[in-house]
């Protein structure tokens, strides 16, 4: 029996997009939510600080997107493996503190020889955060090849200049009657 | 009762159904508004009329209030407050979702206006063509080219209406946001539609009616017409991903900086292309359709031509449109590195090696075809054994392309590998390889299209010899080039490395245009050695054709789908934070699902549009006389109807 073009048309435009779909469930599945406001809470270790400071680095901050820790050879990216040790020496004159500071809220001010100047302000959006979560991925950074030494009453020339904590009062839209809360 | 009565009948009554459905819908809509969750207290009082006392909310239409005191019995019920208006942030769509069901219209709707815009561009260009040389087969090609047009113009136009209607409904205060950025666009917007649409139908069926040349201007005004709509529609989808012109908070400051965003030109140029290609390998695929259900030679031999341009064109048009696609990823970048970055190493990573697979088969399939169109000309056979190689270069370059570079592998595998990017496999997953393979891929496509061009005929030109040498002394210096570069990246800082892929993109840009340029005067009055023999080619060609359609479509939504996810958690990039329940970025298998699901119901419509197309050649219905229905022998026709035959 010989089948109509228009059958075997059909057939092929089925096959075609199922084995494209095939594909599609055979690479890595991951769905991606909405960063959450981190809780946190003014009497916190260090440690505990540089825990939550972590799952800032791989959730909202996405910093390990492009930062490895432990990884050499054509690297894109600085490598975090030991920072700690290196952000005493980097600038002449600067703590570690302020350091790790500079490069989360002012990041081209300092770039590392050889790595293209690409390092996103991460107290402005789509990150947005606070001065809070800044200190807390500071003691992350500081827990990678030393001792986390920061609290959460630690000031440094940035302070005060992180995203508004969720809950605060957003700034009115003066012509933006659509912007959402 | 007759089938036609029957057909009369199931109008209107389908029509009051469709009517009767679209009212329930909308009143779907309108009554599902998202609610953010309530706080757990319940507040103590209902509200009432200002000024009267606060009714507790337990006493209000429960049996013990309407059991109360007798004077309260007798009182006549007072009307339920009126509700205050509330402007809602998002409404559901039921099933699927307001996310998938806006993403699916809003694909096809630019599916059918990527096909609207292509078509008049390349039957210019026949048209023109025909009209400098004379042939009067271009100018047929071109009229069938449009046949397409009509329909789809008005399927455009139906999705492009669902598409606004949904998201004001679904999305409205992010709409409404986006009219007010956009508000001065509109009206330009609507004038360029109305032009459109007069200068569509005038091309279409003005066709024949005209002087050639005040035709040809017709398709030259519907072109810019044309292109002027996308830009515009471009500036709205481009400022939500890259947005400029306006202050943190979402106020307007400049609406030409709106509309100038970064990734506005980009975009333009790389559509304007893709559509090409796109509604290249649509028309080749209608051709293939017709070719199949040819019943003569000669429609045959002008569906295998049609195929064959509608190919040639989509092909010429996809070579360049990596090129477009390199420098739309470099505004990207230049716009937010996190922007850039979660395309290329984030959740969108893995996306890019599908990518490359639907590349690679479009690149095989369209190799395939030149290799199979190669046995329709006489005297192909010297060039028919070159294919083996250029095979050879294809596959290894598509598997180069398709290496990712952190492999899926269980626990003992990533221990036995260190990690999960394999020790020598890894390196064939990063950028260095993968921007030398695809280079590589469109020259060796670009060997093909040449050889295919050169079938049949010899150069006669006294330098006949040394232009083939300058021909592929460019060609193997420039693939060296582009191999020592990918090479070379492995070496160097990534300050460095980055750069590499702009000298390898000019270089093979620079080849293919000066190799066409040699080749277009070392073949000018060439000796012809075989014809083509039109319509002699297999079948399976013809099913080639339409596996290209299939994945170039593919290809355009799974691209349409990262250039819109791309934003993530957010409307407007920064700006305007998604806080619907659909913010969540969807697994990839889920979006190949969604992808798949619009193209399958695209081909659906298209074939559609095919069969209305169609009927254009049908030979017109002849009513019979009624005593031949009814069996009685036919009178003979009278002298008078007779004279003059």
């Amino acid at each position: 029996m010989r089948i109509p073009h228009i059958f075997r048309i059909g057939a092929l435009v089925v096959a075609t997009t199922g084995f494209y779909t095939y594909v599609g469930q055979m690479v890595p599945q991951k769905e991606v939510q909405p960063p959450t406001d981190t809780v946190l809470s003014d009497d916190m270790s260090p440690a505990d600080m540089a825990k939550v400071g972590r799952s800032i680095m791989e959730g909202k901050g996405i910093c390990l997107t492009c930062h490895t820790i432990g990884k050499t050879g054509a690297l894109r990216f600085p490598d975090l493996a030991g920072v700690a040790i290196r952000a005493r020496t980097r600038k002449p004159g600067m703590s570690d503190v302020e350091y790790f500071a500079e490069t989360l809220y002012d990041p081209t001010a300092y770039v590392v020889a050889g790595f293209p100047p690409a390092m996103p302000q991460m107290s402005a959006p789509p990150f947005s955060l606070t001065d809070k979560e800044i200190l807390c991925v500071i003691a992350a950074l500081q827990s990678l090849g030393g001792t986390p030494t920061v609290t959460m009453h630690t000031t440094h020339r940035f302070t005060g200049k992180g995203a508004a904590p969720a809950g605060a009062p957003a700034p009115t839209p003066t012509t933006a009657p659509g912007a959402a809360p | 009762m007759t089938n036609r009565t029957l057909l009369i009948l199931l109008g209107p009554v389908a029509g009051l159904a469709m009517f009767a459905g679209s009212v329930k819908m909308a009143s779907s809509f309108s009554s599902s508004g998202y609610q953010a969750p309530a706080p757990a207290a319940a507040p103590a009082t209902a509200p009432g009329p200002p000024g009267a006392p606060a009714v507790p909310a337990a006493a209000q239409g429960t049996p013990a209030a309407a059991e109360g005191l007798p004077a309260e019995k007798n009182a006549v019920p007072a009307p339920a407050p009126p509700k205050p208006y509330q402007e809602a942030q998002y409404r559901a769509f039921p099933v699927v979702g307001s996310r998938v069901a806006i993403w699916m219209v809003a694909q096809l709707h630019l599916l059918f206006a990527a096909f609207v815009l292509a078509i008049p561009i390349f039957a210019f260009i026949v048209e023109a063509i025909g009209y400098k040389t004379g042939d009067l087969r271009y100018d047929r090609l071109a009229h069938e080219f449009t046949k397409l047009l009509s329909v789809s113009f008005s399927l455009t136009a139906t999705f492009g209406a669902a598409l606004t209607f949904m998201l004001i409904i679904l999305y409205p205060r992010f709409t409404n946001y986006m009219m007010s950025v956009f508000s001065p666009t509109f009206l330009p917007y609507v004038l360029l539609f109305f032009a459109e649409a007069f200068f569509l139908y005038t091309y279409y069926y003005g066709w024949g009616k005209f002087h050639p040349l005040v035709h040809l201007g017709l398709g030259l005004g519907l072109n810019l017409v044309g292109t002027g709509i996308m830009v515009i529609a471009n500036s709205w989808l481009t400022f939500m991903m890259s947005p400029r012109g306006v202050a943190p908070d979402g106020a307007v400051i400049s609406v030409w900086e709106a509309v100038f965003n970064f990734t506005w030109m980009p975009i333009n140029v790389h559509r304007m292309i893709a559509n090409v290609a796109f509604g290249g390998s649509v028309a080749a695929a209608y051709a293939a359709f017709k070719f199949l259900q040819a019943t003569t030679d000669e429609e045959r031999a002008h569906y295998d031509w049609m195929g064959y341009i509608g190919n040639f064109v989509a092909i010429s048009a996809f070579l360049p449109l990596p090129f477009a696609g390199y420098w739309l990823a470099k505004e990207i970048y230049a716009y937010s590195q996190t922007l850039g970055l979660t395309m290329m190493g984030g959740a969108f990573s893995w996306l890019f090696i599908i990518q490359a697979i639907l590349i690679g088969n479009l690149f095989l399939a369209a190799n395939y075809y030149l290799w199979l169109g190669m046995g329709r000309v006489e005297g192909a056979q010297p060039f028919q054994k070159v294919i083996k190689y250029l095979l050879g270069a294809i596959v290894i370059c598509f598997m180069v392309w398709a290496t990712p570079r952190s492999i899926i592998a269980t626990v003992s595998e990533v221990r036995a590998m260190r990690g999960s990017t394999h020790p020598i496999l890894g390196f064939l997953g990063v950028m260095s390889a993968k921007n030398t393979a695809v280079n590589i891929l469109i020259l060796t496509t670009f060997m093909s299209f040449l050889l295919y061009r050169r079938t049949g005929k010899i150069a006669t030109v006294a330098w006949a010899k040394t232009g083939n040498v300058v021909q592929l002394t460019i060609f193997a210096a420039v693939a060296a080039f582009v191999i020592f570069l990918g090479v070379y990246g492995y070496f160097v800082e990534a300050t460095v490395r980055i750069k590499l892929s702009v000298p390898q993109v000019l270089s093979v840009l620079c080849a293919m245009m000066s190799i066409t340029a040699i080749d277009v005067f070392l073949f000018r009055g060439a000796k012809k050695t075989g014809e083509v023999r039109w319509g002699r080619v297999p079948p399976i060609s013809q099913y080639v054709l339409i596996f290209i359609a299939v994945t170039f479509t593919w290809l355009m939504g799974l691209m349409g789908y990262v250039r819109s996810g791309l934003r993530q958690h957010w409307h407007v990039y920064g700006v305007i934070r998604d806080r619907s329940p659909d913010a969540f970025t969807p697994t990839l298998g889920f979006a190949t699902e969604v992808v798949s699901a619009t193209v399958l119901l695209f081909f659906l419509l298209i074939g559609v549009v095919f069969w209305i197309a169609s009927l254009h050649d049908r030979p017109d219905f002849e009513r019979k006389p009624k005593a031949l229905r009814e069996g009685a022998p036919v009178a003979p026709k009278s002298p008078v109807a007779t004279q003059g035959t």
